[in-house]
């Protein structure tokens, strides 16, 4: 009995240790065949942890195994891969959200139609993962930051300003002139209708002979205005003529008007004629002898 | 009234110290009795087999449906956009870290612990103990040191294997009611797995087996005369250790948990 007591109790004991040695290390290194490892370089702060999934073009092949903290800003990452799975040479390693609680996971994204592989403790090439949680939550408060400026903007404006009010006004003012437009079209279209009806009234007493008088009236009364016009064009080309030769200094009245000498004789004349007017008022008798007999 | 009130606070004062210096005095005849080599080791293996061995199949059980259960809330509490290995993740770290190590000494409380007071409480009622202290043997390292060892070695083993039989159970069903995939589970039991995490399930418990050997035996070797006093004992027993279970379970996480993270 004593015996079998211990048999049992060490048997219990060595299936517990061997069930929580292979539990532990099943978890912690993917087992005792846990793949080859490849590492990767990423900034720090990129959220890893050890067992996060690595994806190769979105099919998970292998998890994160550990996480090394280099002085120079980067993080050490070694990747755990299945021995199944191979990584094409030019392939992108980036961190990459997983579900919207902010885990991450490693995606690598292949070149296409590429044949020769990576080998084993390589570092793949760090790419540009896409913007996490944390990024879109940023840009989503910038954006809630600017919409709620906007509207306190709006509500001053709007509210605190009575810019409402105003609003509420012009909007009134506006119906009143509408309204006042739509009367005074009314009332346009009213006296329209009424101008156009006496119009056809009138028309309609026009007598087409009277009015065919007066156009032929009118057309004789333009050409006499014509003739008139013609005639006073040659008139206007014979005075041009006159005041030409006046101008040009040729025939009597050219030289009346241009001579100076003619001025000065008849200047000088004039004041003979106003001496001998002179005298004549003084000494009539001299000049004027009547005799009758 | 002022006085009554006085004497009542100084009554219960002295009963909470003197308690405390009763347990401390255990303590010291405890690890006195760890001298007692002739005595202690053989029924220490026994005492393992009755704690640990026949104590297998109810912690198991217990594991599994809690397990199950875990996982299957878990999974139906995850709103949209959560990824599944989150199941994993949270059923994992629920069970190694709390209820794995709490559930099981719990369960043992009741099915060992009660077990122990009732044993070394009737001993104690039918002078048995006087008996063994008259043929010259040391009771505490005959009756108490190997119930104390059996249950700090073996609640650690049965922890870890309800730990496994949680998670097992955990992926089943998962597995069979709900879309849960293996590899989703598995990608989650991996996230920030660290071998630190099994390791203070351990010393949790350890700790609680301590404390359930301790207490439970305590308190049946100081069982007043009679069954009734038996039975007084077996029930203050079990509340004292689970109390204690729940403290230590709080100071442990307070002390460790820095630790614990990945």
């Amino acid at each position: 009995m004593k015996r079998r007591d211990e048999v049992l109790v060490g048997l219990l004991l060595i299936v517990t240790v061997l069930v929580g040695v292979a539990g532990t290390v099943w978890l912690a290194r993917g087992g005792l065949a846990s793949g080859y490892p490849m590492y990767a370089l990423f900034p720090w702060g990129a959220g890893l942890k050890n067992g996060q999934p690595v994806l190769l073009a979105g099919v998970n092949i292998g998890f994160v195994r550990q996480v090394e903290l280099v002085p120079d800003g980067t993080l050490r990452v070694t990747l755990a891969v299945n021995d199944e799975y191979k990584i094409p040479e030019g392939t992108t390693a980036a961190v990459e959200p997983n579900g919207i609680f902010g885990d991450q996971l490693i995606a690598l994204s292949p070149k296409l139609a590429v044949t020769t592989f990576m080998t084993e403790g390589d570092t793949i090439e760090t790419g540009k993962g896409t913007p996490g949680t944390g990024e879109v939550l940023t840009k989503a408060d910038s954006i809630a930051a600017d919409v709620s400026a906007i509207a306190s903007s709006v509500r001053a404006e709007f509210v605190t300003d009575g810019g409402i009010a105003e609003l509420r006004k012009t909007t009134q003012e506006l119906t009143a002139l509408v309204t006042q437009l739509g009367t005074i079209a009314a009332e346009q279209s009213r006296e329209l209708t009424l101008t156009q009806r006496q119009l056809r009234n009138t028309l309609a007493a026009v007598d087409s002979v009277v009015v065919d008088s007066t156009l032929k009236s009118f057309r004789a009364s333009s050409a006499n205005i014509a003739q008139l016009t013609s005639d006073l064009q040659q008139t206007r080309a014979q005075v041009s003529s006159i005041l030409f030769k006046v101008d040009s200094g040729t025939g009597t009245a050219a030289r009346l008007l241009n001579d100076p000498t003619i001025y000065a004789r008849v200047d000088a004349l004039l004041l003979k004629l106003d001496s001998l007017a002179a005298d004549v008022k003084a000494n009539p008798r001299r000049y004027i002898n009547l005799r009758v007999f | 009234m002022l006085e009554a009130t006085w004497g009542a606070l100084n009554g219960a004062t002295r009963n909470v110290l003197t308690g405390v210096g009763e347990y401390g005095y255990y303590l010291r005849d405890i690890i006195r009795a760890v001298r007692e080599v002739d005595t202690w080791p053989r029924e220490t293996i026994r005492q393992m087999r009755v704690i640990g061995v026949e104590s297998v199949l109810l912690s198991v059980i217990v594991a599994a449906f809690l397990g199950g259960v875990t996982a299957f809330q878990t999974r139906f509490q995850l709103f949209p956009g959560v990824q599944v290995s989150a199941v994993g993740l949270i059923t994992r770290q629920s069970i190694v870290l709390e209820l794995g190590p709490l559930l099981t000494a719990l369960v043992l409380t009741g099915r060992v612990g009660a077990r122990m007071t009732a044993e070394i409480g009737t001993m104690r009622v039918t002078e048995q103990i006087d008996a063994l202290e008259t043929l010259a043997y040391d009771p505490v390292a005959f009756l108490t040191l190997p119930r104390v060892l059996a249950a700090i070695v073996m609640l650690p083993a049965l922890t870890m294997l309800a730990n496994v039989a949680a998670l097992v159970s955990a992926w089943l069903t998962l597995l069979l009611a709900t879309d849960v995939r293996t590899i989703d589970f598995v990608e989650g039991l991996r996230i920030s797995f660290a071998p630190f995490q099994v390791f203070y399930s351990l010393i949790k418990a350890t700790c609680f087996g301590a404390a359930i050997s301790f207490v439970c035996s305590y308190q049946g070797y100081i069982a007043k005369a009679g069954a009734e006093g038996v039975g007084q004992a077996t029930a203050t027993a079990v509340v004292i250790t689970s109390v204690a279970i729940l403290t230590l379970d709080a100071i442990v996480a307070a002390v460790l948990a820095p630790f614990v993270q990945a």
